[in-house]
């Protein structure tokens, strides 16, 4: 189900509107695989609004049935809250769409690029920067 | 070719939209999208206004404002070319050998001075019946340690201090230019995530002037014989944060999760044993 994500103009547009690091606290290479950018659909399990960067939290079931549950880091809550998104915009139960690069060592926990409901898939909820961005800080 | 040319456009659309349109384009009453790190500044069309002023004539430099210091790598964010920073052999090995999943910032310590992150700023003054007595810097995320004092009401440093992360802080206007001192700081906090060292006998002079509405400009000297060959000159800028905006609240340590996903342990800083 996993598929190698191609950047679309749609894609570039949104990410140039916010072309900034997704990771602030920290460096991305630390953590992060840019060479493992996954997209795959799953089911909302808790959204965390807490310090120092949010999480999201997503069962994504294999084609054998399998549940895994992905652990996705975003920025800090004040820049998400700043941006507009509040505590009602995604709920645990909701379907939905990701983008994001996988951990180095626990693939799982990914940093989320990008997620979208899965109802409208071309109105993203979030965005994030990512290494393959302008003036992404190299590390 | 026609990929570039989606390039170019999607460029100068980004730079050029102003921001009510980008909220029309995204909608007030549709999903959301949210910008990560993109912490909003103020419009472009009002960053050259004039210098707002506070009663007694002097600048009004309260902010919030963002930037305006280090953060990856000081010796390129603060204006030089890689390799200018004049380190000594040893402060360029430990550098070098430093790992940014050992730096202090990351396991909610202070980010100490010039350093800052995408996040708000803000001096915040002290008026009481003796006039201006102190000014606070208020990091939003500082980590720990969200606040530093500057004692306008000082002329002297103590000559009894404990080294600290923060160090101490004197500060005093030379015109429209608000000038810090500050000797003091312990050697443990990185001036950036590439890990460049300092000493306990770091003395830094920050000159903090506003040249417009929505631009702060931080004039840094550095002397500390212990680390730099001579004294170094930086120039760092910061931005204003969008006026309808202020600082919020923070709590770094509440879930940390840093290292996880790479399978560390965060570090508390490295030391500059590697001189001794």
């Amino acid at each position: 189900m996993r598929t190698k994500i191609k950047s679309g103009a749609f894609m570039a547009f949104i990410s140039l509107f916010f072309a900034v690091p997704l990771i602030a606290h920290h460096g991305f290479d630390t953590e992060y695989d840019a060479t493992k950018k996954v997209k795959l659909t799953g089911v909302v399990t808790k959204v965390e609004w807490l310090n120092p960067h949010m999480r999201v939290y997503i069962d994504v079931t294999d084609a054998n049935g399998t549940v895994s549950n992905w652990n996705l880091e975003l920025t800090s809550p004040n820049t998400v809250r700043r941006q507009g998104w509040g505590p009602k915009d995604l709920l645990a139960g909701e379907k939905v769409i990701f983008e994001a690069y996988a951990g180095k060592v626990i693939e799982t926990r990914g940093a989320l690029a990008k997620i979208s409901k899965a109802e409208t898939p071309d109105k993203p909820l979030f965005v994030a920067g990512g290494p393959e961005q302008p003036g992404f800080p190299k590390q | 070719m026609r990929r570039c040319v989606i390039a170019v456009t999607v460029i100068v659309l980004s730079v050029t939209l102003p921001a009510q349109l980008q909220a029309q384009l995204f909608g007030t009453d549709q999903v959301k999208s949210v910008a990560a790190g993109g912490t909003p500044l103020v419009a472009d069309n009002l960053v050259n206004g004039p210098v707002p002023r506070l009663p007694d004539g002097k600048p009004d430099l309260t902010g919030p404002w963002v930037g305006g210091g280090s953060n990856a790598d000081m010796e390129v964010e603060g204006g030089l070319k890689p390799g200018e920073l004049p380190l000594l052999p040893w402060a360029k090995e430990v550098r070098d050998k430093r790992k940014t999943g050992d730096e202090p910032y990351t396991a909610c310590l202070p980010m100490g001075v010039p350093r800052v992150n995408p996040y708000p700023w803000k001096f915040a003054m002290t008026y009481t019946s003796k006039g201006l007595t102190q000014i606070y810097l208020l990091h939003e995320t500082g980590d720990a340690g969200y606040h530093r004092v500057v004692h306008m009401d000082q002329t002297k440093h103590p000559d009894d201090l404990l080294p600290t992360w923060w160090g101490h802080s004197i500060g005093h206007w030379e015109g429209d230019t608000l000038v810090i001192d500050t000797v003091g700081y312990n050697e443990k906090f990185w001036f950036d995530s590439r890990g460049t060292p300092h000493t306990d006998k770091l003395h830094t002079i920050e000159r903090w002037t506003r040249i417009n509405y929505g631009t702060l400009v931080n004039d840094f000297t550095i002397d500390d014989p212990g680390t730099f060959s001579k004294t170094v000159h930086l120039k760092f800028t910061a931005k204003l944060l969008r006026p309808d905006l202020d600082l919020m609240e923070f709590i770094c340590l509440e879930n940390n999760q840093v290292g996880a996903a790479g399978g560390y342990v965060p570090g508390t800083g490295t030391s500059n044993e590697i001189k001794k």
